[in-house]
């Protein structure tokens, strides 16, 4: 590493953003100064759930720095957000419905002033009994958490018979999973400055989706949505909770309603008690292969605690379902998953959509079947996986890069490798154990249309800029997209300049979730790019008097391919068309090919494409302590094409750490876990050894070949880890995460005779 | 923890410190976290807070070397000792080889985690010739980082102490 030139598609890249964080100049939305600005701290509610009788702030009015207190009747729009469904209230109006809910907001000059000032607002409840389980949720006549039932949805796929092939299977597995609720951690905790600039209300967010920001908040103060400007401001970490509005609405309310700067920045125990969690969920999951291991049949049934507002979870619902069997053929299903809404904390999306939940139990399904049939985890996930022509759970058809296989394969030596060295370690309590976990994730939203667009600026210099509105999270979407671009242009990434996420000076990108940019917008971007290119070469065989098939982009000019010094540089053309009134700014768009599921069968293309991947997780369990240490994971991912491969190497080392988590410790338990005191994620000590290697098997219609891999890197981890444990222990723990007591436990029931 | 100080009376002390190489005296709330001083008062916006509590390293900075959580230390504590911070790292644009090490390396993914793991690096740089891969993950392990997963992070570390051991040599 180090020394290889800067290239293009594939090859080693400046990441953009970096030079300025490695500086310390890096602007998050708390690091903007503006001392003019009013502090915002919201009063939250203690109960989950109770009807507002009153709320009390003359004694807040009485401290000297608190300028105001809002509460829902200040709200001037629709008091309701949400992305999917709009059933969250800025400012609780008649009840709350959970711990952490917003019931007003307090502005005051200083942050200890806005503090007091809350902790002075009495609010009056009327107590309503409270749900924490879904399936109680669900029982008739249980309280209601929002008006019209607690059912948030629910989805079913069905293909073949499965009860007939039930019946003439010759092995059928059935077993029921459990997950927790997760917190998804990222290292800033959230925070947001809005201010008047004339009659536009700009706010600077720590945020994945700014258009959609730009929407809920233009409703909720009832402004149009030119009015109102989002500004991503460099984001540190989201994994899907950054696509909810955080303090947006909050800091935009009170500039608003002020007109003075505001400012509102989470405390880590804010964050943890009011952003969205990952889904609990509950998988019954039976399945059923013949002798040679081939599977026949799945029934499987997930409910799912979605908590107090929708969220992401409808998004969830469909994904789980449509994940359900994992990268395999399985020709008779019934999948039903239901979410229901209960009086805990929001459950949304993150990293993943429920897919990590899912896999860990189609993962754990095969490794039961394997071992019912005497095969290898490996042969039989290779009897079953998708190739070209398979049918998905959703009856698609697919035509092209189905790289499952080819993970399979590249990571064979190393799992066989890894068995043979544990079958030589034995020591004592200390035992080694070697997992497999697989999976497939649909690229874009499900089943529906979601678009990017972009845009290319040639400037009078001869310079390129890059126009997205694409939130980059950390994830490296705009180095990936400034890549496409000057792929595309004969460029290096450098020379692109990158506008991004603002709504003012960008169009949308769609949200960065469902490891959707690098595919969706790349491809607009590239749309764009090949605009500009048709006009650079049309404009520059004109201006050589050359043949328009012969000429070629080269380092920002355009020249004849076998006269290096018959040219002309981007600047001429762009003077020249400019003279001509040709426009310099073209638009690129994207939307990939899907249908709508069919509501009964959830039959249809929900993706236009899927990325693969398999890991393989070596570990040691102390059968004394319960301890388990992940020593090495090896992770291959078919990604279509890698345009950036150190920042896939990067996701895919912070999936196995999330996936680690996932897997052993994380669990954020509502009402008692209140900050990274008690909730521990992986530290540098707990990484394993990680192999990354990338599979590309191109996907025809993404950009070069990409498709995506941000959840992807996480998927895989934890079913093989958990595998790995079985493996160890010859005993399964079906429940997450496998931390030290169920751990012990597993290993305590091994030892009995 | 510093977000429940309500109680505590205000008392002002003037204090003074090196930082990042210049001379600073200011008058501080005997409350005050260092984290706010820096941050708030003196506009070095470079350590981040996390967590407030000293579980996440965002914030740490270089006290007399030493790698600390500056959310956890009273701004008293800093008079009359020599602290460093991310922003004095480099000369002026010009990325000094740490942090030139985390750029060739992509240890960089969302950057909030980044300048309190360049100061944790930097003190074991600093009180280590070369560092073995376990120091260098102990150094690092009191500075979470949700994205990266480390091993970039730690590979940056290693590229920086060889690199440093080399130079060493040569000047020998
Ligand atoms: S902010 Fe200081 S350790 Fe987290
Ligand atoms: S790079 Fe995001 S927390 Fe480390």
């Amino acid at each position: 590493m180090g020394d290889r030139p800067a290239g293009v598609i594939g090859e080693k890249v400046e990441r953009i953003g970096s030079r300025e964080r490695l500086l310390g100049k890096a602007s998050f939305a708390a690091d903007i100064d503006l001392p003019e600005a009013v502090h915002l701290v919201a009063v939250r509610s203690e109960r989950p759930h109770a009807r507002i009788v009153g709320i009390d702030v003359s004694r807040a009015q009485h401290i000297s720095e608190c300028l105001r207190v809002f509460t829902a009747e200040d709200v001037p729009g629709r008091n309701r957000v949400g992305i999917i469904r709009k059933d969250q209230p800025l400012l609780a109006d008649d009840k709350v419905r959970c711990i952490g809910d917003p019931v007003a907001l307090v502005a005051a000059e200083t942050l200890e002033a806005a503090r007091e000032a809350a902790a002075a607002i009495r609010v009056e409840y009327e107590d309503i009994s409270a749900l924490f389980d879904p399936e109680e949720a669900l029982r008739p006549g249980a309280p209601l958490v929002h008006a019209d039932g607690n059912l948030l949805g629910r989805r079913t796929v069905k293909r073949g018979n499965p009860e007939a092939a039930f019946k003439h299977a010759d092995v059928v597995v059935e077993r029921v999973y459990t997950t927790a609720h997760l917190e998804h951690a990222y290292l800033e905790p959230d925070a947001g400055l809005g201010y008047m600039d004339g009659s536009t209300l700009v706010i600077h967010a720590s945020t994945q989706n700014p258009h959609y920001d730009q929407k809920d908040v233009a409703e909720l103060l009832g402004l149009d949505e030119g009015s109102v400007r989002i500004i991503q401001a460099a984001t540190g970490g989201g994994f899907g909770s950054k696509l909810d509005l955080n303090v947006q609405g909050f800091v935009g309310l009170a500039a608003y309603l002020l007109n003075r700067p505001a400012r509102m920045v989470y405390t880590r125990e804010e964050a943890f008690l009011c952003t969205p969690k990952r889904h609990p969920l509950t998988i019954a999951y039976k399945s059923a292969a013949n002798r040679d291991g081939r599977l026949l049949a799945a029934d499987i049934r997930v409910v799912g605690d979605t908590g107090a507002y929708a969220s992401y979870g409808p998004a969830v619902l469909n994904r789980v379902a449509l994940h359900a069997t994992g990268p395999y053929e399985l020709p008779n299903l019934f999948v039903e998953s239901v979410l229901a809404y209960t009086n805990n904390p929001t459950a949304g999306a993150m990293r993943g959509f429920g897919v990590p939940q899912i896999a860990f139990a189609h993962e754990s399904q095969m490794d039961l079947l394997a071992a019912a049939l005497g095969m290898s985890p490996l042969e039989i996930r290779l009897r079953n996986c998708y190739r070209i022509g398979s049918l998905t759970a959703s009856g698609q058809e697919l035509t092209g890069s189905v790289g499952i296989r080819a993970t399979l394969d590249a990571v064979a030596p190393q799992y066989a490798a890894a068995v043979r060295e544990r079958n030589g370690t034995v020591s004592g309590h200390i035992r080694r154990g070697v997992g497999i976990g697989s999976m497939m994730y649909g690229i874009g939203n499900t089943g529906q249309q979601n678009p990017a667009t972009a845009h290319l600026e040639l400037t009078l210099d001869g310079g390129v800029v890059l126009y997205s509105g694409a939130a980059d999270v950390g994830q490296g979407s705009s180095t990936v997209l400034a890549q496409i671009a000057a792929a595309e242009l004969g460029l290096q990434p450098e020379a692109i300049r990158t506008v991004i996420a603002d709504t003012l000076l960008t169009t949308s990108a769609g949200a960065t979730s469902a490891s959707r940019q690098t595919y969706i917008s790349g491809n607009a971007v590239l749309d764009a790019a090949r605009k500009l290119k048709e006009v650079l070469l049309t404009e520059a065989a004109d201006m050589l008097k050359f043949d328009r098939a012969k000429v070629i982009l080269e380092h920002g000019s355009v020249r004849a391919v076998r006269d290096a010094d018959r040219s002309v540089s981007f600047a001429e053309i762009a003077r020249r068309c400019h003279k001509l009134g040709m426009p310099l700014k073209w638009q690129g768009f994207f939307d990939p090919d899907t249908t709508p599921l069919d509501l009964e069968t959830g039959q249809g293309v929900p993706y236009a494409t899927y990325a693969f991947a398999t890991h393989v997780a070596e570990v040691s369990v102390d059968t004394l302590t319960g301890e388990v240490r992940c020593l090495r994971v090896v992770a291959a991912h078919d990604v279509g094409k890698a345009v950036n491969p150190q920042g896939v190497h990067g996701q895919i080392c912070g999936g196995v750490a999330m996936g680690i988590g996932f897997a052993l410790m994380e669990e954020f338990v509502p009402g008692q876990t209140e900050s990274l005191k008690d909730y521990h994620i992986p530290s540098a000590a707990d990484m394993p050894e990680v192999i990354p290697i990338i599979v590309e098997d191109p996907e025809p219609t993404g950009p070069f070949g990409a498709k995506g891999v941000g959840e992807p890197a996480l998927v895989p981890t934890a079913p093989a880890i958990l595998n790995a444990i079985a493996d160890a222990l010859g005993v399964r723990i079906y429940d997450l995460p496998a931390g030290l007591e169920r751990v012990l436990q597993a290993a305590l029931s091994a030892r009995k005779p | 923890m510093p977000n429940d100080r309500d109680r505590e009376i205000p008392e002002s002390v003037t204090i003074s410190f090196e930082l990042n190489g210049k001379l600073v005296g200011l008058q501080v709330n005997a409350a005050e976290t260092a984290l706010s001083v820096l941050r708030d008062r003196l506009g070095l916006k470079g350590p981040k807070e996390g967590c407030g509590i000293g579980e996440c390293g965002a914030c740490t900075v270089l006290v007399d070397g030493l790698a600390v959580d500056a959310c956890l230390l009273f701004a008293p504590q800093l008079d009359g000792r020599t602290v460093e911070t991310v922003e004095g790292l480099a000369d002026r644009e010009t990325l000094n080889p740490l942090q030139q090490a985390f750029l060739s390396h992509d240890a960089v993914q969302c950057g909030y985690c980044t300048p309190g793991m360049l100061m944790s690096a930097k003190a074991l740089l600093q009180g280590e010739a070369a560092p073995g891969r376990k120091a260098i993950v102990e150094a690092l392990s009191g500075n979470l980082c949700r994205c990266t997963g480390y091993l970039q992070i730690i590979e940056a570390v290693e590229a920086a102490a060889a690199q440093e051991c080399t130079g060493r040599d040569a000047k020998e």
